[in-house]
């Protein structure tokens, strides 16, 4: 490459957004999303979802060297944790591209910037007509439209979803609720577009996606007429919350893509969304499988079957707790050229995994997103082909429906991790710690010191690993370690 | 009776000596290639080191890792170790593997009362199920040769430094011994893998003396010193370790086990010994701490929060070299590892890699100081960057440790 740091701070030219094959309305595409400086990204594609500007287990480093992804999705909630009381870092640090220079992403990476995680957390306190509510690693926090704006205008991403009213977590709406919903997230868009005309001339821009609320069309046409008269011109996206009610989408927007919103819980559901028209997803399954040791195992087309109809559906993943793996030197996926199925084997990400080491998440978590972007390579060229339906149809025959349950025991999830029932996942927590007298038995007869109280000792000893040679399924790692209690070498035990 | 001298899988190149301290640079050719000494060995106890990639740990320059065998041996068992082909396929890992189980958790299960040991060997409860089991030095060894290890210890008998029993510590000196001419008799593959003893004997020197004698009788390829980091005091360390290098052939690897932190190891070097390993440093990246030439940050603390600086300015790791430079770093601030420590895994992984680097580089600036026979003024830099220049504040052990190999700190 030659010389691109002073790329991103040309002015950038809006984003670009070429249709490559459309067969009708409600029907797959191809397009291709460009902007001067970043990668070219064919749609239908999946951009990598970020957790605290990191694409989880991933370190920069290895995103760089180890993964094949255009773009990524940020949350603004995922920064901001010490308002209102202080400004948050992010928003101090005084650098050009202050949001990539922090998390270290490549230039060329198109960053997404949106309020809310993928998917978003249910607050407990509502959005008011001034206020979005967040929930930041250390509790809910409430910002104003005025914040959002002078935050990603601070923060120069390249696209910036705008802040919609959408009561996460609660079952039903009322219709007064709805209207608001609309007023409000029109409001806030307006107040995008203004900041973001108040940019001077040659200084960073960023693009816009509009919200299109998961209700019907007729409880937002007010805002849906408003964005076609005032405000196409000002936006260069849709972010779509209820993928189907694509179709009631208005004719004006239909050429400008549309990033889903709507967390898809299965491949085949993200296959259904790619039929009705969608062009760019985030994907929580993906981490999900990963946290559950779960190595994803399909591709789009599906392989051809030369079994009959009554052949069992083959599974979309596969365990890798299970100790069958454990002396397979093979790939997690034949013919997988990503760098866990190059370099590594089964039989190592089972040890990993058994052993509680995270380099098996990180392992996993590459393949895992290696599948997805054969998959999306896959989709594109069977709609290029034209056989993108029969395509669909084949591989929901080939495949279970649901990603397999999982049995092992992921990484420590935080409360800012935790995802809401509402979006095809079941809520996952930490199981309730779960110590019988056998257990602590078990800890306490395999040590004979007390790490936790002799410093000298605690440094020599690697009671993590400790924790991964014990069995103990169903108590967090974390409440391990600090039950790990040992006695002193010389029974100097001061508990 | 020695048996016959065993065959060595290593070459130790010794290329220079500090003409004021007991200090040497070398460079120790092992079967997955050569490893310059003085080293510090990053410890994957699981045959994984905290969530690095063998590239990443590759890239910090580690080029000899520690596994640990008792780990190993229970996971995955020797029965995969031997299906997948040894621990180097496991981890795919191209370059070199220490295996030890004295430091660590073997020597934390054999210090437990619940151990028992006989002549036969170590007695313990599975940690899986509580069985008995039954460890002995054939066993330790036919283990680590399936490991395929390219440096394998020896069992030992090992109790705590700071045991008051005299007579327990002579029998542990002495049966170590029995046990290492039982581990050299059951070892398959000493044409590629390399055997150390480890000398024991406590902190009573004439028991040092006593057993480094025997063990520098059977002529393993390299020499251990076993048994610290216990917890005794400081000078007390620096005594043992004196006695002993004086006591070791000048033309084999001296490694000191289960140290340490980095001015244990400046000190150590000084008075002669060549090799180390610690879990410390990449058992503290989780807690968010990270080592600098200054002492150690505690990024979790909230005054990191807007630190925009590098964890350490300077550092040539991949997280703290600007992005600008050649070739690129992620120029990561110290803000960054405050947002991500202890929330996602790949802050551990990043601490990891400034740690671990950080304990390379301290060693590797240390051999070209013993190349340029400049070792002593290389010390006096480290403790005055340690302590900001306030000789008031140096630990009264590694100033005496230190005069004791011709170099006052407090005196220009
Ligand atoms: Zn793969
Ligand atoms: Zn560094």
């Amino acid at each position: 490459m030659t010389q691109p740091a002073r790329l991103d701070q040309l002015p950038p030219e809006m984003l670009d957004f070429a249709l490559l094959k459309t067969t009708g309305t409600l029907a797959a595409r191809l397009g291709r999303l460009s902007l001067p400086g970043r990668s070219n990204i064919l749609t239908p594609a999946f951009l990598g979802n970020t957790s605290r500007g990191v694409l989880p287990h991933i370190s920069p480093d290895n995103f760089r060297k180890l993964v094949e992804l255009e773009g990524v999705y940020m949350a603004l909630e995922d920064f901001v944790e010490k308002h209102p009381q202080k400004t948050p870092p992010i928003l101090q640090f005084d650098v050009p591209d202050p949001l990539r220079r922090f998390v270290a992403l490549p230039k060329d990476t198109l960053v997404v910037l949106g309020a809310r995680r993928q998917p978003p957390i249910a607050t407990p306190m509502s959005n008011t007509n001034a206020e979005v509510t967040l929930s930041t690693s250390v509790g809910f926090r409430s910002i104003s439209s005025e914040y959002y704006t002078a935050a990603v205008r601070k923060l120069q991403p390249d696209i910036v979803v705008g802040l919609a009213d959408i009561p996460y977590g609660q079952e039903s709406i009322g219709l007064k609720r709805k209207d608001k919903m609309s007023d409000r997230t029109e409001s806030w868009l307006r107040d995008l577009i203004a900041k973001r005309a108040s940019i001077e001339q040659g200084d960073p821009r960023f693009s816009i996606f509009a919200p299109i609320l998961p209700i019907d069309r007729d409880l937002q046409s007010w805002y849906l007429e408003h964005l076609v008269d005032d405000m196409v011109d000002q936006i260069s996206g849709v972010a779509i919350y209820d993928a189907y009610l694509l179709d009631d989408l208005p004719d004006e927007l239909h050429a400008l893509p549309r990033l889903s919103c709507h967390m898809p819980a299965s491949p085949q559901e993200l296959l259904r969304q790619i039929s009705l028209g969608m062009d760019l997803f985030t994907i929580p399954f993906i981490s999900s499988a990963t946290d559950a040791g779960i190595s994803l195992d399909f591709t789009f087309p599906a392989p051809q079957s030369a079994e009959s109809d009554s052949t069992p559906r083959r599974s979309l993943g596969v365990d890798m707790w299970l100790a069958e793996h454990a002396v397979a030197v093979t790939p997690l996926t034949e013919g997988c050229a990503c760098y866990a199925c190059t370099q590594h084997h089964r039989a190592y990400i089972q040890h990993l995994l058994s052993a509680k080491e995270m380099l098996g998440w990180l392992l996993l978590q590459l393949h895992n997103h290696a599948v997805l972007s054969s998959f999306f390579a896959g989709v594109r060229a069977s709609i290029a082909a034209g056989t993108f339906d029969a395509d669909v149809a084949a591989f929901e025959a080939f495949y279970e429906p649901a990603l397999p349950a999982k049995t092992g025991q992921g990484p420590r999830v935080r409360g800012y991790q935790f995802q809401s029932a509402d979006h095809g996942h079941a809520a996952r927590k930490n199981p309730k710690a779960f110590r019988s007298l056998d257990e602590l038995a078990k800890l306490k007869a395999m040590h004979g010191q007390q790490p936790n109280r002799k410093p000298q000792m605690q440094d020599v000893i690697d009671d993590e690993a400790l924790v991964g040679l014990v069995q103990m399924e169903g108590v967090d790692p974390a409440v391990q370690l600090e039950s790990l209690k040992v006695e002193d070498a010389d029974g100097d035990d001061k508990a | 009776m020695a048996p016959v001298p065993m065959p060595s899988a290593l070459t130790f190149e010794l290329l220079a000596k500090c003409s004021v301290t007991k200090a040497r640079a070398a460079t120790l050719h092992l079967p997955h290639g050569p490893v310059p000494l003085p080293i510090f060995m990053p410890v994957a106890t699981q045959a994984s080191l905290k969530g690095l990639t063998p590239d990443q740990l590759a890239d910090t320059g580690c080029r000899l890792c520690l596994n640990n065998t008792y780990h190993l041996g229970l996971k995955p068992g020797q029965a995969t170790l031997e299906a997948v082909g040894g621990a180097h396929k496991l981890q795919a890992w191209p370059h070199n593997i220490l295996t030890a189980d004295s430091t660590g958790s073997f020597q934390m299960v054999s210090l437990l009362k619940l151990a028992q040991v006989t002549e036969e060997g170590v007695r313990f409860l599975s940690p899986h199920d509580g069985t008995p089991m039954l460890l002995t030095p054939e066993h330790s060894i036919s283990l680590q040769n399936t490991i395929g290890s390219d440096i394998i210890m020896q069992l030992d008998d090992v109790i705590a430094t700071t045991s008051p029993d005299h007579a327990r510590m002579l029998e542990a000196m002495q049966r170590s011994v029995r046990w290492l001419d039982r581990c050299i008799d059951a070892h398959a593959h000493p044409e590629r893998q390399n055997l150390f003893c480890i000398i024991q004997g406590g902190l009573d020197l004439e028991l040092r003396r006593q057993c480094t004698a025997e063990m520098v009788a059977r002529d393993t390829p390299g020499i251990a010193i076993g048994g610290l980091s216990g917890g005794e005091a400081k000078d007390a360390y620096c005594r043992v370790v004196d006695t002993c290098t004086g006591l070791l052939p000048e033309k084999k690897p001296r490694y000191v086990m289960g140290v340490g932190y980095p001015e244990d190891l400046v000190v150590s070097v000084a008075l002669g010994a060549d090799m180390f390993d610690c879990v410390w440093p990449t058992r503290t990246a989780r807690f968010g701490n990270a080592i600098t030439a200054h002492g150690v940050l505690n990024l979790r603390n909230a005054t990191y929060a807007t630190d925009f600086r590098a964890i350490e300015p300077g550092c040539q790791c991949p997280c703290c070299r600007p992005a600008d430079a050649k070739p690129p770093g992620l120029g990561l601030t110290r803000a960054y590892i405050y947002h991500v420590t202890a929330k996602e895994t790949a802050g551990a992984h990043l601490l990891t890699m400034h740690n671990v680097h950080y304990q390379l580089d301290l060693m590797r600036r240390a051999r070209d100081a013993i190349l340029q026979d400049r070792y002593p003024a290389f010390v006096r830099e480290f403790f005055a960057a340690l302590y900001a220049g306030d000789r008031g504040k140096y630990p009264e052990w590694a100033v005496v440790a230190l005069r004791g190999v011709g170099v006052d700190l407090l005196r220009e």
